[in-house]
Protein backbone atom coordinates (compact mmCIF):
# COMPACT_ATOMS: atom_id res chain seq x y z
CA UNK A 1 0.00 0.00 0.00
CA UNK A 2 3.04 2.29 -0.19
CA UNK A 3 1.81 3.92 -3.37
CA UNK A 4 -1.20 5.22 -1.44
CA UNK A 5 1.06 7.72 0.32
CA UNK A 6 1.04 11.40 -0.57
CA UNK A 7 -2.00 11.29 -2.82
CA UNK A 8 -3.03 14.55 -1.22
CA UNK A 9 0.11 16.28 -2.42
CA UNK A 10 -0.95 15.86 -6.02
CA UNK A 11 -3.86 18.21 -5.36
CA UNK A 12 -3.12 21.89 -5.39
CA UNK A 13 -5.35 24.38 -3.62
CA UNK A 14 -8.46 25.20 -5.67
CA UNK A 15 -7.46 22.60 -8.30
CA UNK A 16 -11.09 21.92 -9.22
CA UNK A 17 -12.21 25.51 -9.21
CA UNK A 18 -9.30 26.69 -11.30
CA UNK A 19 -9.54 23.87 -13.79
CA UNK A 20 -13.28 24.39 -14.18
CA UNK A 21 -12.43 27.68 -15.89
CA UNK A 22 -9.64 26.18 -17.97
CA UNK A 23 -11.85 23.36 -19.21
CA UNK A 24 -14.71 25.73 -20.02
CA UNK A 25 -12.29 27.93 -21.95
CA UNK A 26 -10.60 25.19 -23.98
CA UNK A 27 -13.82 23.31 -24.72
CA UNK A 28 -15.90 26.32 -25.68
CA UNK A 29 -13.13 27.53 -27.96
CA UNK A 30 -13.02 24.18 -29.74
CA UNK A 31 -16.71 23.29 -29.77
CA UNK A 32 -18.35 26.71 -29.73
CA UNK A 33 -20.03 28.89 -27.14
CA UNK A 34 -23.42 27.66 -28.35
CA UNK A 35 -22.57 24.40 -26.55
CA UNK A 36 -21.88 26.21 -23.28
CA UNK A 37 -24.64 24.52 -21.28
CA UNK A 38 -23.56 21.05 -22.42
CA UNK A 39 -19.93 21.94 -21.72
CA UNK A 40 -20.71 23.09 -18.17
CA UNK A 41 -22.74 19.92 -17.54
CA UNK A 42 -19.86 17.77 -18.74
CA UNK A 43 -17.43 19.62 -16.48
CA UNK A 44 -19.70 19.01 -13.49
CA UNK A 45 -19.92 15.30 -14.46
CA UNK A 46 -16.15 15.17 -14.68
CA UNK A 47 -15.74 16.53 -11.15
CA UNK A 48 -18.27 13.99 -9.88
CA UNK A 49 -16.30 11.20 -11.53
CA UNK A 50 -13.06 12.53 -10.07
CA UNK A 51 -14.57 12.86 -6.59
CA UNK A 52 -15.91 9.30 -6.66
CA UNK A 53 -12.63 7.79 -7.80
CA UNK A 54 -9.96 9.95 -6.24
CA UNK A 55 -11.23 9.96 -2.72
CA UNK A 56 -10.39 6.27 -2.49
CA UNK A 57 -6.78 7.18 -3.10
CA UNK A 58 -6.41 6.91 -6.85
CA UNK A 59 -5.42 10.44 -7.77
CA UNK A 60 -3.78 10.46 -11.22
CA UNK A 61 -0.25 11.84 -11.56
CA UNK A 62 -1.45 14.81 -13.54
CA UNK A 63 -4.91 15.62 -12.15
CA UNK A 64 -5.40 18.70 -14.33
CA UNK A 65 -4.71 16.73 -17.53
CA UNK A 66 -7.06 13.97 -16.36
CA UNK A 67 -9.86 16.49 -15.77
CA UNK A 68 -9.31 18.11 -19.15
CA UNK A 69 -9.29 14.82 -21.05
CA UNK A 70 -12.26 13.31 -19.27
CA UNK A 71 -14.39 16.43 -19.71
CA UNK A 72 -13.43 16.59 -23.38
CA UNK A 73 -14.32 12.93 -23.87
CA UNK A 74 -17.61 13.38 -22.06
CA UNK A 75 -18.42 16.36 -24.24
CA UNK A 76 -17.59 14.53 -27.48
CA UNK A 77 -19.83 11.66 -26.42
CA UNK A 78 -22.64 14.03 -25.47
CA UNK A 79 -22.38 15.90 -28.78
CA UNK A 80 -22.36 12.65 -30.75
CA UNK A 81 -25.44 11.45 -28.88
CA UNK A 82 -27.24 14.68 -29.62
CA UNK A 83 -26.10 14.57 -33.27
CA UNK A 84 -27.63 11.12 -33.62
CA UNK A 85 -30.93 12.45 -32.31
CA UNK A 86 -30.79 15.64 -34.39
CA UNK A 87 -28.94 14.71 -37.58
CA UNK A 88 -28.88 18.31 -38.80
CA UNK A 89 -26.63 19.31 -35.92
CA UNK A 90 -22.90 19.64 -36.15
CA UNK A 91 -21.17 16.34 -36.69
CA UNK A 92 -17.95 15.90 -34.83
CA UNK A 93 -16.79 12.59 -36.22
CA UNK A 94 -13.27 13.90 -36.61
CA UNK A 95 -12.95 14.29 -32.86
CA UNK A 96 -11.71 11.24 -31.11
CA UNK A 97 -11.57 10.23 -27.50
CA UNK A 98 -8.07 10.52 -26.06
CA UNK A 99 -6.18 8.89 -23.24
CA UNK A 100 -5.94 10.66 -19.89
CA UNK A 101 -2.28 11.55 -20.36
CA UNK A 102 -3.20 13.81 -23.27
CA UNK A 103 -1.75 17.17 -22.25
CA UNK A 104 -2.88 20.45 -23.76
CA UNK A 105 -0.25 23.12 -24.27
CA UNK A 106 -0.26 25.64 -21.40
CA UNK A 107 -0.16 28.60 -23.77
CA UNK A 108 -3.26 27.31 -25.57
CA UNK A 109 -5.07 27.09 -22.23
CA UNK A 110 -4.03 30.64 -21.27
CA UNK A 111 -5.08 31.96 -24.63
CA UNK A 112 -8.44 30.18 -24.44
CA UNK A 113 -9.09 31.66 -21.01
CA UNK A 114 -8.45 35.13 -22.38
CA UNK A 115 -10.91 34.52 -25.21
CA UNK A 116 -13.61 33.31 -22.84
CA UNK A 117 -12.93 36.25 -20.52
CA UNK A 118 -13.40 38.59 -23.47
CA UNK A 119 -16.64 36.87 -24.34
CA UNK A 120 -17.87 37.34 -20.75
CA UNK A 121 -16.90 41.01 -20.64
CA UNK A 122 -19.09 42.55 -23.26
CA UNK A 123 -21.43 45.47 -23.10
CA UNK A 124 -24.60 43.47 -23.92
CA UNK A 125 -24.22 42.11 -20.41
CA UNK A 126 -24.35 44.54 -17.45
CA UNK A 127 -21.18 44.99 -15.38
CA UNK A 128 -22.64 43.24 -12.37
CA UNK A 129 -23.73 40.32 -14.52
CA UNK A 130 -20.33 40.17 -16.20
CA UNK A 131 -18.76 39.71 -12.77
CA UNK A 132 -21.23 36.95 -11.87
CA UNK A 133 -20.70 35.21 -15.21
CA UNK A 134 -16.90 35.45 -15.01
CA UNK A 135 -16.90 34.08 -11.47
CA UNK A 136 -19.06 31.19 -12.58
CA UNK A 137 -17.53 30.02 -15.82
CA UNK A 138 -13.92 31.22 -15.55
CA UNK A 139 -13.35 30.93 -11.82
CA UNK A 140 -15.47 27.84 -11.17
CA UNK A 141 -17.55 29.49 -8.43
CA UNK A 142 -20.82 27.71 -7.75
CA UNK A 143 -24.08 29.58 -7.12
CA UNK A 144 -23.78 29.41 -3.30
CA UNK A 145 -20.24 30.78 -3.46
CA UNK A 146 -21.23 33.69 -5.71
CA UNK A 147 -24.23 34.33 -3.45
CA UNK A 148 -21.86 34.62 -0.50
CA UNK A 149 -19.14 36.59 -2.20
CA UNK A 150 -21.45 39.22 -3.68
CA UNK A 151 -24.05 39.16 -0.89
CA UNK A 152 -26.86 38.41 -3.28
CA UNK A 153 -29.92 36.21 -3.15
CA UNK A 154 -29.45 32.70 -4.55
CA UNK A 155 -32.37 33.16 -6.94
CA UNK A 156 -30.97 36.43 -8.26
CA UNK A 157 -27.63 34.79 -9.03
CA UNK A 158 -29.32 31.90 -10.82
CA UNK A 159 -31.46 34.27 -12.86
CA UNK A 160 -28.47 36.39 -13.81
CA UNK A 161 -26.51 33.33 -14.92
CA UNK A 162 -29.35 31.97 -17.01
CA UNK A 163 -29.77 35.30 -18.77
CA UNK A 164 -26.05 35.88 -19.34
CA UNK A 165 -25.41 32.35 -20.60
CA UNK A 166 -28.25 32.73 -23.08
CA UNK A 167 -26.67 35.96 -24.32
CA UNK A 168 -23.26 34.29 -24.60
CA UNK A 169 -24.66 31.40 -26.60
CA UNK A 170 -26.12 33.85 -29.11
CA UNK A 171 -22.76 35.43 -29.80
CA UNK A 172 -21.24 35.06 -33.25
CA UNK A 173 -19.39 31.74 -33.43
CA UNK A 174 -16.05 33.30 -34.43
CA UNK A 175 -15.94 34.98 -31.01
CA UNK A 176 -13.52 32.45 -29.59
CA UNK A 177 -11.58 31.46 -32.68
CA UNK A 178 -10.47 34.58 -34.54
CA UNK A 179 -6.71 35.05 -34.86
CA UNK A 180 -6.26 38.16 -32.78
CA UNK A 181 -8.98 38.01 -30.19
CA UNK A 182 -8.52 41.44 -28.67
CA UNK A 183 -8.23 45.03 -29.83
CA UNK A 184 -7.61 48.20 -27.86
CA UNK A 185 -11.35 48.90 -27.60
CA UNK A 186 -12.10 45.70 -25.78
CA UNK A 187 -9.23 45.67 -23.31
CA UNK A 188 -10.55 48.50 -21.07
CA UNK A 189 -13.84 46.61 -20.63
CA UNK A 190 -11.99 43.53 -19.45
CA UNK A 191 -9.72 45.49 -17.12
CA UNK A 192 -12.73 47.29 -15.64
CA UNK A 193 -14.35 43.97 -14.76
CA UNK A 194 -11.13 42.65 -13.23
CA UNK A 195 -10.79 45.90 -11.25
CA UNK A 196 -14.38 45.62 -10.00
CA UNK A 197 -13.98 41.92 -9.22
CA UNK A 198 -10.93 42.73 -7.12
CA UNK A 199 -12.77 45.55 -5.33
CA UNK A 200 -15.66 43.23 -4.51
CA UNK A 201 -13.14 41.23 -2.51
CA UNK A 202 -12.43 43.95 0.01
CA UNK A 203 -15.60 45.95 -0.02
CA UNK A 204 -16.76 46.29 3.53
CA UNK A 205 -20.17 47.78 3.06
CA UNK A 206 -22.19 44.61 2.76
CA UNK A 207 -20.06 42.04 4.48
CA UNK A 208 -19.78 40.70 7.97
CA UNK A 209 -16.18 39.82 7.31
CA UNK A 210 -14.12 42.62 5.86
CA UNK A 211 -12.16 40.82 3.22
CA UNK A 212 -12.84 38.02 0.80
CA UNK A 213 -9.32 37.26 -0.46
CA UNK A 214 -10.58 34.53 -2.80
CA UNK A 215 -12.22 37.10 -5.06
CA UNK A 216 -9.05 39.18 -5.01
CA UNK A 217 -6.87 36.20 -5.89
CA UNK A 218 -9.16 35.25 -8.75
CA UNK A 219 -8.99 38.80 -10.07
CA UNK A 220 -5.18 38.67 -9.89
CA UNK A 221 -5.09 35.28 -11.63
CA UNK A 222 -7.22 36.55 -14.51
CA UNK A 223 -5.36 39.86 -14.78
CA UNK A 224 -2.12 37.90 -15.07
CA UNK A 225 -3.62 35.90 -17.91
CA UNK A 226 -4.41 39.15 -19.69
CA UNK A 227 -0.89 40.43 -19.01
CA UNK A 228 0.68 37.26 -20.38
CA UNK A 229 -1.47 36.92 -23.47
CA UNK A 230 -2.26 40.45 -24.63
CA UNK A 231 0.41 42.54 -26.35
CA UNK A 232 -1.45 45.82 -26.49
CA UNK A 233 -1.75 48.31 -23.63
CA UNK A 234 0.47 46.18 -21.44
CA UNK A 235 1.37 49.15 -19.23
CA UNK A 236 -2.26 49.49 -18.25
CA UNK A 237 -2.59 45.81 -17.36
CA UNK A 238 0.71 45.98 -15.45
CA UNK A 239 -0.60 49.01 -13.53
CA UNK A 240 -3.73 47.10 -12.54
CA UNK A 241 -1.59 44.18 -11.37
CA UNK A 242 0.64 46.56 -9.40
CA UNK A 243 -2.44 48.04 -7.73
CA UNK A 244 -3.78 44.57 -6.90
CA UNK A 245 -0.52 43.32 -5.39
CA UNK A 246 0.12 46.48 -3.37
CA UNK A 247 -3.43 46.36 -2.01
CA UNK A 248 -3.14 42.63 -1.22
CA UNK A 249 0.09 43.25 0.69
CA UNK A 250 -1.83 45.11 3.41
CA UNK A 251 -4.51 42.44 3.95
CA UNK A 252 -2.68 40.64 6.80
CA UNK A 253 -2.76 43.90 8.78
CA UNK A 254 -6.27 45.07 7.98
CA UNK A 255 -8.28 42.93 10.35
CA UNK A 256 -7.63 42.08 13.98
CA UNK A 257 -8.03 38.48 15.14
CA UNK A 258 -11.41 39.51 16.49
CA UNK A 259 -12.44 40.63 12.99
CA UNK A 260 -12.18 44.34 13.68
CA UNK A 261 -11.28 46.59 10.80
CA UNK A 262 -8.07 48.62 11.18
CA UNK A 263 -7.46 51.89 9.39
CA UNK A 264 -4.13 52.60 7.66
CA UNK A 265 -3.17 54.63 10.71
CA UNK A 266 -3.70 51.73 13.13
CA UNK A 267 -2.21 48.91 11.08
CA UNK A 268 0.93 47.14 12.22
CA UNK A 269 3.07 47.73 9.15
CA UNK A 270 5.37 44.85 10.04
CA UNK A 271 2.52 42.56 9.01
CA UNK A 272 2.43 43.92 5.46
CA UNK A 273 3.41 41.18 3.04
CA UNK A 274 6.81 42.15 1.64
CA UNK A 275 6.64 39.59 -1.19
CA UNK A 276 3.43 41.17 -2.44
CA UNK A 277 4.99 44.63 -2.17
CA UNK A 278 8.01 43.50 -4.21
CA UNK A 279 5.72 41.95 -6.80
CA UNK A 280 3.65 45.14 -6.88
CA UNK A 281 6.70 47.31 -7.45
CA UNK A 282 7.99 45.06 -10.19
CA UNK A 283 4.67 45.46 -12.07
CA UNK A 284 4.73 49.17 -11.32
CA UNK A 285 8.09 49.42 -13.11
CA UNK A 286 6.64 47.59 -16.10
CA UNK A 287 3.64 49.91 -15.99
CA UNK A 288 5.71 53.05 -16.17
CA UNK A 289 7.96 52.08 -19.07
CA UNK A 290 5.72 53.52 -21.74
CA UNK A 291 3.81 56.73 -22.18
CA UNK A 292 0.46 55.34 -21.22
CA UNK A 293 -1.23 56.46 -18.07
CA UNK A 294 -4.52 55.26 -16.63
CA UNK A 295 -6.53 55.38 -13.43
CA UNK A 296 -4.79 52.14 -12.43
CA UNK A 297 -1.44 53.93 -12.67
CA UNK A 298 -2.50 56.66 -10.27
CA UNK A 299 -4.15 54.27 -7.85
CA UNK A 300 -1.12 51.97 -7.88
CA UNK A 301 1.18 54.93 -7.31
CA UNK A 302 -0.90 56.10 -4.35
CA UNK A 303 -0.82 52.61 -2.94
CA UNK A 304 2.94 52.42 -3.45
CA UNK A 305 3.47 55.62 -1.45
CA UNK A 306 1.64 54.07 1.50
CA UNK A 307 3.77 50.96 1.14
CA UNK A 308 6.95 53.09 1.31
CA UNK A 309 6.06 54.82 4.56
CA UNK A 310 7.55 52.98 7.54
CA UNK A 311 5.10 54.71 9.84
CA UNK A 312 1.78 56.43 9.21
CA UNK A 313 3.40 59.75 10.19
CA UNK A 314 5.97 59.31 7.39
CA UNK A 315 3.31 59.27 4.66
CA UNK A 316 4.03 61.65 1.79
CA UNK A 317 0.57 63.26 1.75
CA UNK A 318 1.30 66.13 -0.69
CA UNK A 319 2.30 63.63 -3.39
CA UNK A 320 -0.78 61.51 -2.69
CA UNK A 321 -2.97 64.61 -3.00
CA UNK A 322 -1.27 65.50 -6.28
CA UNK A 323 -2.00 62.00 -7.61
CA UNK A 324 -5.63 62.17 -6.47
CA UNK A 325 -5.99 65.50 -8.30
CA UNK A 326 -4.79 63.86 -11.49
CA UNK A 327 -7.23 61.01 -10.92
CA UNK A 328 -10.00 63.57 -10.48
CA UNK A 329 -9.13 65.12 -13.84
CA UNK A 330 -9.23 61.69 -15.44
CA UNK A 331 -12.59 60.79 -13.83
CA UNK A 332 -14.32 64.11 -13.17
CA UNK A 333 -17.62 62.45 -12.32
CA UNK A 334 -16.29 60.09 -9.65
CA UNK A 335 -16.75 62.11 -6.45
CA UNK A 336 -15.38 59.33 -4.25
CA UNK A 337 -11.93 60.31 -5.55
CA UNK A 338 -12.54 63.87 -4.38
CA UNK A 339 -13.56 62.56 -0.98
CA UNK A 340 -10.33 60.58 -0.71
CA UNK A 341 -8.28 63.56 -1.81
CA UNK A 342 -9.89 65.80 0.82
CA UNK A 343 -9.12 63.27 3.55
CA UNK A 344 -5.50 63.02 2.37
CA UNK A 345 -5.23 66.79 2.33
CA UNK A 346 -6.46 67.04 5.92
CA UNK A 347 -3.26 65.42 7.18
CA UNK A 348 -1.18 68.45 6.34
CA UNK A 349 -3.55 71.39 5.84
CA UNK A 350 -6.32 73.19 7.70
CA UNK A 351 -9.05 70.61 8.41
CA UNK A 352 -11.76 73.29 8.48
CA UNK A 353 -10.91 74.35 4.94
CA UNK A 354 -11.12 70.69 3.98
CA UNK A 355 -14.51 70.47 5.69
CA UNK A 356 -15.66 73.45 3.68
CA UNK A 357 -14.62 71.70 0.51
CA UNK A 358 -16.32 68.47 1.61
CA UNK A 359 -19.57 70.40 2.10
CA UNK A 360 -19.38 71.73 -1.44
CA UNK A 361 -18.83 68.38 -3.19
CA UNK A 362 -21.23 68.22 -6.13
CA UNK A 363 -23.70 65.34 -6.05
CA UNK A 364 -22.65 63.99 -2.63
CA UNK A 365 -25.47 61.44 -2.86
CA UNK A 366 -23.17 59.36 -5.07
CA UNK A 367 -21.14 58.59 -1.96
CA UNK A 368 -22.61 56.15 0.57
CA UNK A 369 -24.03 58.26 3.42
CA UNK A 370 -22.00 56.63 6.14
CA UNK A 371 -18.72 57.34 4.30
CA UNK A 372 -19.60 61.00 3.88
CA UNK A 373 -20.50 61.38 7.56
CA UNK A 374 -17.42 59.46 8.66
CA UNK A 375 -15.29 61.81 6.56
CA UNK A 376 -17.01 64.78 8.17
CA UNK A 377 -16.33 63.29 11.59
CA UNK A 378 -12.70 62.77 10.67
CA UNK A 379 -12.24 66.41 9.61
CA UNK A 380 -14.00 67.74 12.72
CA UNK A 381 -11.86 65.49 14.90
CA UNK A 382 -8.70 66.78 13.27
CA UNK A 383 -9.92 70.33 13.90
CA UNK A 384 -10.29 69.49 17.59
CA UNK A 385 -14.10 69.84 17.55
CA UNK A 386 -14.64 66.54 19.35
CA UNK A 387 -18.32 66.89 20.24
CA UNK A 388 -19.27 67.69 16.64
CA UNK A 389 -16.98 64.90 15.44
CA UNK A 390 -18.65 62.38 17.75
CA UNK A 391 -22.07 63.42 16.47
CA UNK A 392 -20.98 62.97 12.85
CA UNK A 393 -19.53 59.53 13.65
CA UNK A 394 -22.76 58.65 15.46
CA UNK A 395 -24.77 59.55 12.38
CA UNK A 396 -22.33 57.59 10.20
CA UNK A 397 -22.69 54.56 12.44
CA UNK A 398 -26.46 54.67 12.15
CA UNK A 399 -26.11 54.70 8.35
CA UNK A 400 -23.44 51.98 8.10
CA UNK A 401 -24.72 48.56 7.09
CA UNK A 402 -21.79 46.29 7.83
CA UNK A 403 -20.89 45.30 11.41
CA UNK A 404 -17.23 45.85 10.53
CA UNK A 405 -17.87 49.51 9.69
CA UNK A 406 -20.12 49.96 12.71
CA UNK A 407 -17.38 48.66 15.00
CA UNK A 408 -14.79 50.95 13.46
CA UNK A 409 -17.08 53.96 13.89
CA UNK A 410 -17.87 52.95 17.46
CA UNK A 411 -14.15 53.11 18.21
CA UNK A 412 -13.92 56.57 16.68
CA UNK A 413 -16.85 57.83 18.76
CA UNK A 414 -15.06 56.63 21.89
CA UNK A 415 -11.86 58.36 20.83
CA UNK A 416 -13.75 61.67 20.67
CA UNK A 417 -15.34 61.26 24.12
CA UNK B 1 -5.29 -8.01 13.67
CA UNK B 2 -8.81 -8.70 12.52
CA UNK B 3 -10.25 -7.61 9.21
CA UNK B 4 -13.37 -5.50 8.91
CA UNK B 5 -15.54 -4.54 5.97
CA UNK B 6 -16.83 -0.98 5.96
CA UNK B 7 -19.80 -0.32 3.74
CA UNK B 8 -20.48 3.32 2.91
CA UNK B 9 -24.03 4.42 2.29
CA UNK B 10 -24.50 7.94 0.97
CA UNK B 11 -27.30 9.94 -0.54
CA UNK B 12 -25.35 13.12 -1.31
CA UNK B 13 -26.56 14.79 -4.44
CA UNK B 14 -23.25 15.49 -6.14
CA UNK B 15 -24.90 17.67 -8.77
CA UNK B 16 -25.66 20.21 -6.04
CA UNK B 17 -22.02 20.53 -4.99
CA UNK B 18 -19.67 23.24 -6.26
CA UNK B 19 -16.18 22.32 -7.53
CA UNK B 20 -14.64 23.77 -4.36
CA UNK B 21 -16.95 21.73 -2.12
CA UNK B 22 -16.19 18.58 -4.07
CA UNK B 23 -12.46 19.13 -3.74
CA UNK B 24 -12.83 19.76 0.00
CA UNK B 25 -14.83 16.54 0.39
CA UNK B 26 -12.26 14.58 -1.58
CA UNK B 27 -9.35 15.97 0.41
CA UNK B 28 -11.08 15.09 3.68
CA UNK B 29 -11.41 11.48 2.49
CA UNK B 30 -7.82 11.29 1.31
CA UNK B 31 -6.62 12.77 4.59
CA UNK B 32 -8.59 10.19 6.54
CA UNK B 33 -7.32 7.38 4.37
CA UNK B 34 -3.71 8.44 4.55
CA UNK B 35 -3.90 8.45 8.33
CA UNK B 36 -5.27 4.91 8.23
CA UNK B 37 -2.43 3.83 5.95
CA UNK B 38 0.14 5.36 8.30
CA UNK B 39 -1.32 3.62 11.33
CA UNK B 40 -1.52 0.31 9.49
CA UNK B 41 -5.32 0.11 9.52
CA UNK B 42 -5.86 0.31 5.79
CA UNK B 43 -6.06 -2.78 3.62
CA UNK B 44 -8.12 -1.84 0.56
CA UNK B 45 -10.96 0.35 -0.59
CA UNK B 46 -12.83 1.23 -3.74
CA UNK B 47 -15.90 3.11 -4.93
CA UNK B 48 -18.81 1.27 -6.54
CA UNK B 49 -20.53 2.42 -9.70
CA UNK B 50 -24.00 3.80 -9.14
CA UNK B 51 -25.46 1.59 -11.82
CA UNK B 52 -25.98 -2.11 -11.21
CA UNK B 53 -28.41 -5.04 -11.37
CA UNK B 54 -30.38 -7.08 -8.88
CA UNK B 55 -31.04 -10.75 -9.54
CA UNK B 56 -33.63 -12.33 -7.32
CA UNK B 57 -34.75 -15.88 -6.62
CA UNK B 58 -34.84 -19.14 -8.47
CA UNK B 59 -36.37 -17.62 -11.59
CA UNK B 60 -33.45 -15.17 -11.81
CA UNK B 61 -35.62 -12.06 -12.00
CA UNK B 62 -33.33 -9.23 -13.11
CA UNK B 63 -34.06 -5.62 -12.18
CA UNK B 64 -32.11 -2.39 -12.37
CA UNK B 65 -30.72 -1.17 -9.13
CA UNK B 66 -29.61 -0.14 -6.66
CA UNK B 67 -31.24 3.24 -6.76
CA UNK B 68 -28.82 6.08 -6.34
CA UNK B 69 -31.34 8.40 -4.73
CA UNK B 70 -32.04 6.05 -1.88
CA UNK B 71 -30.04 6.13 1.34
CA UNK B 72 -29.65 2.40 1.00
CA UNK B 73 -27.28 2.71 -1.92
CA UNK B 74 -23.75 1.53 -1.17
CA UNK B 75 -21.28 3.99 -2.68
CA UNK B 76 -18.06 2.22 -1.73
CA UNK B 77 -16.27 -0.11 0.62
CA UNK B 78 -13.10 -0.35 2.69
CA UNK B 79 -11.29 -3.28 4.23
CA UNK B 80 -9.73 -2.18 7.51
CA UNK B 81 -7.47 -3.88 10.00
CA UNK B 82 -8.23 -3.44 13.68
CA UNK B 83 -7.85 -5.44 16.88
CA UNK B 84 -11.53 -5.40 17.80
CA UNK B 85 -14.95 -4.32 16.64
CA UNK B 86 -14.69 -1.44 19.13
CA UNK B 87 -11.49 -0.20 17.57
CA UNK B 88 -12.91 -0.61 14.06
CA UNK B 89 -15.95 1.40 15.15
CA UNK B 90 -13.77 4.21 16.47
CA UNK B 91 -11.83 4.30 13.20
CA UNK B 92 -14.98 4.24 11.10
CA UNK B 93 -16.46 7.11 13.13
CA UNK B 94 -13.80 9.32 11.53
CA UNK B 95 -15.07 8.67 8.01
CA UNK B 96 -15.82 12.07 6.38
CA UNK B 97 -18.85 10.65 4.55
CA UNK B 98 -20.65 10.81 7.90
CA UNK B 99 -20.34 14.61 7.92
CA UNK B 100 -22.67 14.90 4.94
CA UNK B 101 -25.27 12.57 6.36
CA UNK B 102 -23.85 9.25 5.19
CA UNK B 103 -24.03 5.93 7.02
CA UNK B 104 -21.26 3.43 7.67
CA UNK B 105 -21.79 -0.25 8.35
CA UNK B 106 -18.98 -2.21 10.01
CA UNK B 107 -18.77 -6.01 9.76
CA UNK B 108 -16.01 -8.27 10.86
CA UNK B 109 -14.74 -10.59 8.16
CA UNK B 110 -14.80 -14.14 9.50
CA UNK B 111 -11.44 -15.82 9.23
CA UNK B 112 -12.69 -19.18 8.02
CA UNK B 113 -9.49 -21.07 8.69
CA UNK B 114 -9.22 -20.02 12.31
CA UNK B 115 -10.34 -22.39 15.00
CA UNK B 116 -13.70 -21.56 16.56
CA UNK B 117 -13.03 -19.62 19.80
Amino acid sequence: MQQKDSQLQKLTAHLFRENAGKMAAVLSRRFGLEQLDTILDCIQDTFEAALTRWRYGNVPDNPAAWLMTVSRNKLINALKRSARMNPEEMIIEQETITQPDFVIDEQHILDSQLRLLLACCQPVISEKNQIILTLHILCGFGVPEITNALRMQQEAVKKSLTRSKALLQQQPPQQLTRTSPIDSDRLPLVLTILYLLFNEGYKTTRKTKGIDPDLCYEAVRLTRIVFETVDINREQTAALLALQFLTLSRFPARLTDAGEWLSLEEQNRDLWDQRMITEGFSYLRKATQGRQISRYHFEALISSIHCCAKMFEDTDWPTIVMLYRQLEQLNPRDVSITLNRIIAESYYSDPLLCLHELNSIPAPDQIPGFLLEAARGHLLQRAGLYTDAANAYLLAKSLALSPVDQQLLGKKIKACG
Amino acid sequence: MKEFLLLLRESTDLAQMTPEEMQADMQAHLQWMEELVQKGHFKAGNPLDAEGRHIRGANRLITDGPYVESKECISGFYFLLASSLEEATTIAAGCPALNSGGMVEIREVIETHAAEG
